[in-house]
């Protein structure tokens, strides 16, 4: 109970750091909304099943703030409905790739010899391979429609970048004098990686997380865009890439149907990203700009 | 004789969040021409502060609060208000007649550019000589530090050892001629052999060359080598000042006597150690009254009430403490 | 009396060491090894997939009416390799073609072979997203070192949030709104000029005409690649000149009275962007890429489209010689990239000669 009251305090007090740094609060806020709206939403407001053919493609107005798309149906409505899709893949993605990344990186760069090597030549080899081509061939293959199924697959492409990282800066901790104490003491080294070396990580952690979650945002609504992968329902790469085969983007009618999409597409990653740069200062204060 | 350097009441604070850092109160002191000079001082006290303020190389969140800085190259020369110095003649002014070797030069090279391509920079910027004329001056000029030019001139800094990189730093601070040159803790990161081997190579060179050497460091023993005169600073502030056979044979601050007595000498006997209890103040909090009787054996009211300054006590030996007497 | 027999002064074994002890050797090596294994990856995944491509292949020729016979021999023409054989002898032949530039034939354009297709398509994606990688590295290390010199005015956070929001959004969500705005809404773009690389009608050659028409087409595509990707090059920069500013030989340059200009350029500057130019040798061989979304939004024919399209079309010789194209480039570019850094950077320079 007081590792969880402990990390309670922690986060209030990062909190309150963060508060410090409009952005990244902006960030936090709107991120928390878009998971409200994405969550409790489609509950509040049910999805419309039928076409309208009378309103399509409708400016914004007070029935529909958003205005419609190609079918009349409501732009806003479709907006509060295909998040979340998005969001789960985004985070089962992001803990998927930092799980892999921070084990296999931290054990590399603290076991080290061979296994270092091998492991060291496999994410260089694997980081010259072009991440998206490789990514839209395998979907293209694969048929991927199963949310679990794209989550593993871009979390198998995605580790190594991370990994590498999360090595280096295993490497730079396995200097400092509290770890080689704990090695001569002969602690064990899956107490050495779990009690000592990644609490004192966790803060980079966290933001990689964070990076994970984008990277993953950018692969699957790139992906759905192309039309590789056969997912289908609320989803916002499906209405923007619905939106934008029927010529939506080239036509001054509907604007709207484009713009929701990607408004809420550029939200989320902006809040992301403002969030993660603010937890960057919290925890580097040299990069914070206040004296 | 008019002094190279002469500093009046000068002070300098950093902004912190917490409020103003007093890294140097009310400094007076001369550095006299040809002279060695040791400005002794633990870490905090602000003597690199002063050296980088005479360099006008301080950070932006540094400010000289009030004081002065005249510098005079040679008797018949025209004084040169240092704090005044801006632009084009601050850059002239820089190292042609004040240099200053950072704390054991290891990252003060470019290590991207070989040394000559620094020591042709350095000349180009003063207007100095180039090409084959430079090569052959700094050739005569690693001679007088014992460095091979073959090995030194054409290498990158990297190649070389962190004393040698020291002594291309001080051959290159003589480039110039200046009147003045600071070094802030020269040897401090070296091993002894080459910490020896640098105390020597300025030896022969104060004597072989025209110019006055402000030494900044904590070691005292060093001082004590190659020093005319010391000075120790204690909080932003000179507590004492006087020739070194004065200093060494009869101090009067409490803060001097510490350090000397702090210092082990091959023949003393192992119980003359003493450290001095207590650590160094909070330079934005600082004490009433004499900021060094929280730690001085000798305080009493009044040293708690009131900050001493300078007293002269003839012979140039200067002390700011109410109770020199007593020491 | 000892008896010293003589060693030979060379040996296999000496050879080796120095053949292996060498930097660039290694590297080379080391390449080559990565470009074998990529390409033995891809012609296994393929094969070994779920949903084989080969199979496939074949099974739709039979679907049309083939014997197994005639199926087999148009996929072993289709994909450069016989089907009936043993996979290890399909691997061999494969890599024996390959040798030989032979990267088969594609599907969906019939006997047209991969490799024609992509000399053709190479030079449009290496001039617009080539060039335009140029213009938004020159741009980023620039203004990178502005940002960091004026740190904390309201340029800098001005310019490092727009930075920031720029990497974040997806390249292609620009691309949308820069066409939305430009030459849906206010109409400042024609529409023509977001598609394709030149107009039709006008006949290629070294004209002004042509010329003029090839960069209208291009401009749109070019700033939305350099607005996507100057933000990062820039706060890399920033971040990298922040920190050498912080470094002694900065203050000591100072201290000896350098001009200021000398200073930016020969100390900070090219510290500073020390870590970013190896990067950028990485970048240009991701350029033979292309950009698959951008240039599928845009139309442009280059490898991207290509890949796009040969996706669509599941034309897989395509989607293989692609691949192996772009991997063998990125894995060039990381070889050049490192010979770049060791002879940029000196004290890597020594190191790697002293292994």
């Amino acid at each position: 109970m007081t590792t969880l009251r402990a990390f309670i305090i922690e986060l209030g007090k990062t909190l309150k750091l963060l508060s410090r740094n409009r952005v990244a609060f902006l960030g936090l806020i709107i991120l928390v909304l878009l998971i409200l709206v994405s969550y409790v939403g489609p509950w509040l407001w049910p999805a419309e099943t039928r076409s309208n053919l009378a309103e399509i493609y409708q400016g914004p107005s007070l029935k529909h703030p958003l205005g419609t798309d190609f079918q009349g149906q409501d732009n806003l409505l479709q907006i509060i409905h295909g998040g979340r899709v998005i969001l789960e893949i985004a985070f089962i993605t992001g803990i998927l790739t930092t799980l892999i990344a921070v084990t296999l990186g931290a054990l590399s760069a603290f076991i080290g010899g061979t296994f270092d090597s091998v492991m060291t030549e496999l994410i260089n080899v694997w980081l010259t391979i072009p991440q998206f081509p490789l990514l839209a061939i395998l979907a293209t293959m694969l048929k991927v429609s199963d949310v679990w199924l794209l989550a593993v697959i871009l979390a198998l492409l995605d580790w190594p970048g991370l990994a590498r990282q999360v090595r280096a800066q295993v490497l730079s901790l396995k200097k400092r004098d509290y770890i080689e104490a704990a090695i001569t003491l002969d602690l064990g080294t899956p107490h050495i990686i779990f009690r000592e070396i990644l609490p004192n990580m966790m803060s980079y952690i966290a933001i990689s997380l964070i990076f994970a979650t984008i990277g993953a945002i950018y692969q699957q609504t790139g992906l759905v865009f192309l039309g590789l992968v056969p997912l289908s329902g609320a989803n916002w790469g499906v209405m923007l890439s619905l939106a934008y085969n029927r010529g939506a983007v080239y036509t001054s009618d509907a604007i709207m149907n484009v713009l929701s999409p990607v408004g809420a597409i550029a939200l989320l990653q902006l809040s992301l990203v403002w969030l993660a740069r603010g937890l960057e200062e919290v925890f580097n204060p040299r990069l914070r700009t206040s004296v | 004789m008019l002094p190279t350097l002469a500093v009046h009441n000068l002070t300098i604070e950093y902004a912190a969040r917490r409020g103003a850092v007093q890294a140097v109160r009310n400094v007076t002191f001369d550095v006299r021409r040809g002279e060695v000079l040791s400005l002794i001082g633990e870490s905090g006290s602000g003597k690199t502060t002063f050296g980088l303020g005479v360099m006008r190389l301080l950070p932006t969140t540094a400010r000289i609060r009030h004081g002065t800085l005249i510098y005079r190259r040679d008797q018949a020369s025209e004084p040169v208000d240092v704090l005044k110095l801006n632009g084009r003649a601050l850059r002239e002014f820089r190292w042609k007649q004040v240099a200053m070797v950072f704390q054991s030069a290891l990252n003060s090279f470019n290590p991207v550019l070989r040394i000559s391509d620094q020591f042709a920079d350095t000349a180009r910027a003063h207007g100095y000589l180039q090409g084959n004329h430079l090569a052959q001056r700094a050739a005569q000029l690693f001679e007088r530090v014992r460095l091979d030019p073959e090995r030194v001139w054409r290498a990158f800094p990297h190649e070389l050892s962190g004393g040698m990189r020291q002594r291309v730093m001080i051959a290159l601070a003589l480039l110039l001629e200046p009147r003045l040159l600071i070094l802030d803790e020269p040897t401090t990161a070296l091993d002894v052999l080459t910490q020896r081997n640098i105390m020597d190579v300025l030896k022969e060179l104060r004597h072989q060359l025209d110019f006055a050497l402000l030494f900044i460091s904590h070691d005292l023993s060093l001082a004590a080598d190659i020093a005319d005169r010391v000075a120790t600073m204690y909080a932003g502030k000179i507590v004492e000042i006087g020739d070194v056979f004065t200093i060494f044979q009869s101090p009067r601050h409490p803060y001097t006597l510490g350090l000397i007595r702090a210092v082990p000498t091959l023949t003393g006997d192992r119980k003359d150690l003493t450290s001095i209890p207590g650590s160094p103040p909070d330079l934005i909090d600082l004490p009433t009254g004499c900021k060094f009787h929280p730690r001085c054996p000798l305080a009493d009211a009044r040293c708690r009430r009131e900050e001493p300054e300078l007293e002269d006590l003839g012979n140039g030996h200067q002390v700011a403490c109410w109770n020199w007497g007593i020491a | 009396m000892s008896v010293t027999t003589a060693r030979p002064s060379f040996s296999i074994f000496v050879l080796g060491e120095r053949i292996l002890s060498n930097y660039l050797l290694q590297s080379v090596l080391k390449s080559l090894f990565t470009i074998w294994l990529v390409t033995t990856l891809i012609f296994f995944v393929i094969r070994l997939m779920p949903g084989n491509p080969v199979d496939i292949f074949v099974q739709d020729l039979l679907l049309k009416g083939l014997t197994y016979e005639d199926a087999q021999t148009q996929a072993a023409s289709m994909l450069g390799v016989r089907l009936d054989r043993p996979l290890h002898e399909q691997y061999l032949e494969f890599l024996g073609n390959l040798l030989q530039g032979d990267l088969g034939k594609s599907y969906i354009s019939r006997n047209v072979p991969v490799a024609q297709m992509i000399v053709q398509r190479l030079p449009w994606s290496v001039f617009s997203i080539g060039t335009a990688l140029l213009i938004s590295f020159a741009l980023g290390i620039l203004l990178g070192m502005i940002v960091a010199y004026k740190r904390n005015s309201w340029l800098d956070h001005l310019l490092t949030n727009l930075a920031a929001a720029m990497d974040a959004l997806p390249s292609y969500l620009i691309a949308i709104l820069l066409i939305l705005l430009l030459s849906t809404v206010f109409k400042i773009v024609p529409v023509t000029m977001t598609r394709g690389a030149v107009s039709p009608g006008i006949p290629p050659g070294f004209t002004l005409e042509f010329f003029v028409d090839v960069l209208q087409h291009y401009a749109l595509l070019a700033f939305v690649y350099v607005l996507s990707r100057t933000g990062s090059w820039m706060l890399t920069m920033k971040s990298s000149t922040m920190s050498t500013l912080g470094e002694d030989y900065v203050t000591a340059a100072k201290a000896r009275g350098l001009p200021e200009g000398r200073i930016i350029t020969a100390y900070v500057g090219r510290n500073a962007s020390l870590p970013l130019v190896t990067r950028l040798a990485l970048s240009i061989g991701f350029v033979v890429g292309g950009s698959v979304i951008i240039e599928s939004i845009f139309v442009y024919p280059g490898i991207g489209l290509l890949l796009s399209q040969a996706l669509y079309s599941r034309d897989y010789p395509v989607m293989q010689g692609v691949f192996l194209v772009t991997t063998i480039a990125v894995v060039l570019s990381n070889f050049v990239a490192d010979l770049l850094y060791g002879w940029l950077d000196p004290r890597i320079r020594i190191a790697g000669e002293a292994k």
